[in-house]
């Protein structure tokens, strides 16, 4: 209101002594007082605004991440424990049945290296010689495919190291989202004007599309996480192709 | 053994180049060689002389759908069989590979038996074609 003080009296007088070049003058500096105010008051309303838009764009951010990108991660996680416990017993079991295997050969070895030593007519060791070299032929055969069996067994590290990976991705953005969250509370509401700041927030924006990208993959599809229709195995797979004419 | 097929696998889990480098062996294929993903993959397509690729699709670096592009607008590799090995399983994602010229898709975790059918179709219609 102060500000108004000198132009109003200036008026004032002009009035008094009938002067209407002094009246238009004050008239005019009364007008340039209040535009100036407008103008003030004008800035102080877009700077605020743009301070709450930029909250606005990282809660946002924060409240998807926490909605539904960090349940999913719980549900990566909680797939990649069970992916390595099924991969852990798998192996466990194939090594199992190998072992009385591998057992039963030996000793059938053993008794027919004692045998051989014996003075024991020969004819039946001949016997005993061929029911080992079958029965050694049926159990390697089955100790080798349960060999590949484990071998492929540890495809697991792949899928689950993949969706670690992903789960580090979501972190970092998470880290970042809080990061500036922590600098516009530090730096106030009336801060919201830095164009670093403002820099950086479009980066991580685009970063955040950036990861969901088709052309660099998803990673493994992982039960209760929807990324859109996908298919449910190789038979799908080959159905799909089969639909695309190949 | 079938030593007419040199393989080049692209995957960056060093584990899973070793599955399939044992399950390829297995197969009777001897030659196989590795990458880790398509950046390191293609100058040796280019310098080598392979004649069937195995690739992965998310990679760091050059990602598998990439490398499939990238051979096929390749004069002297356009016409490699390219099997596309990976865990990527939207559906978007297999019509936009076929799409790019991939010649069989084998959704991980696969078999042996699925690896080798798929490598016989496409060797197969190779053949015909």
């Amino acid at each position: 209101m102060q500000q108004y003080t000198p132009w109003v009296t200036a008026m004032s007088q002009a009035l008094a002594v009938g002067d209407p070049e002094a009246f238009g003058a004050a008239l005019v500096g009364f007008d340039c007082a209040r535009n100036c105010d407008v103008t003030m008051r004008v800035r102080l309303v877009a700077s605020g605004l743009q301070g709450a838009l930029k909250r606005f764009h990282v809660d946002s951010k924060l409240i998807d991440l926490a909605h539904h990108q960090v349940p999913d991660a719980r549900h990566q996680l909680a797939y990649v424990l069970r992916l390595t416990d099924d991969a852990a017993h798998r192996t466990m079991d194939l090594v199992e049945q190998c072992c009385p295997l591998a057992d039963q050969i030996a000793h059938q070895a053993e008794r027919l290296i004692a045998a051989q030593g014996s003075v024991a007519p020969q004819e039946p060791i001949k016997a005993q010689i061929g029911q080992f070299l079958k029965q050694a032929a049926t159990s390697m055969a089955a100790v080798r495919s349960n060999l590949s069996e484990v071998l492929l067994t540890q495809g697991y590290q792949d899928l689950s190291g993949q969706i670690i990976r992903s789960v580090m991705a979501l972190v970092d953005e998470l880290e970042r989202a809080l990061g500036h969250l922590v600098r516009i509370a530090g730096a106030g509401a009336g801060a919201g004007t830095d164009a670093g700041t403002d820099a950086d927030t479009g980066a991580d924006s685009e970063r955040g599309s950036g990861s969901g990208c088709t052309a660099r993959g998803h990673g493994p599809s992982v039960p209760g996480v929807d990324h859109g229709p996908a298919v449910r195995g190789q038979q799908d797979v080959d159905d799909l192709l089969s639909d695309l004419g190949m | 053994m079938q030593q007419n097929l040199n393989i080049l696998v692209v995957d960056d889990f060093s584990t899973m180049r070793r599955i399939i480098k044992n399950l390829l062996h297995d197969l009777g294929y001897a030659s196989v060689s590795e990458a880790d993903d398509g950046n390191t993959a293609l100058p040796l397509l280019k310098s080598g002389n392979f004649n069937f690729l195995i690739t992965d699709w998310n990679m760091p670096g050059m990602p598998g759908l990439e490398l499939l592009k990238q051979v096929r607008a390749d004069a002297r590799l356009g016409s490699m069989p390219v099997l596309m090995l990976t865990a990527e399983a939207k559906r978007d994602q297999i019509v936009e590979a076929v799409q790019a010229g991939v010649n069989g898709y084998v959704i991980k975790p696969f078999t042996a038996a699925t690896l080798k059918e798929k490598i016989d179709k496409i060797m197969a219609s190779r053949a015909a074609a």
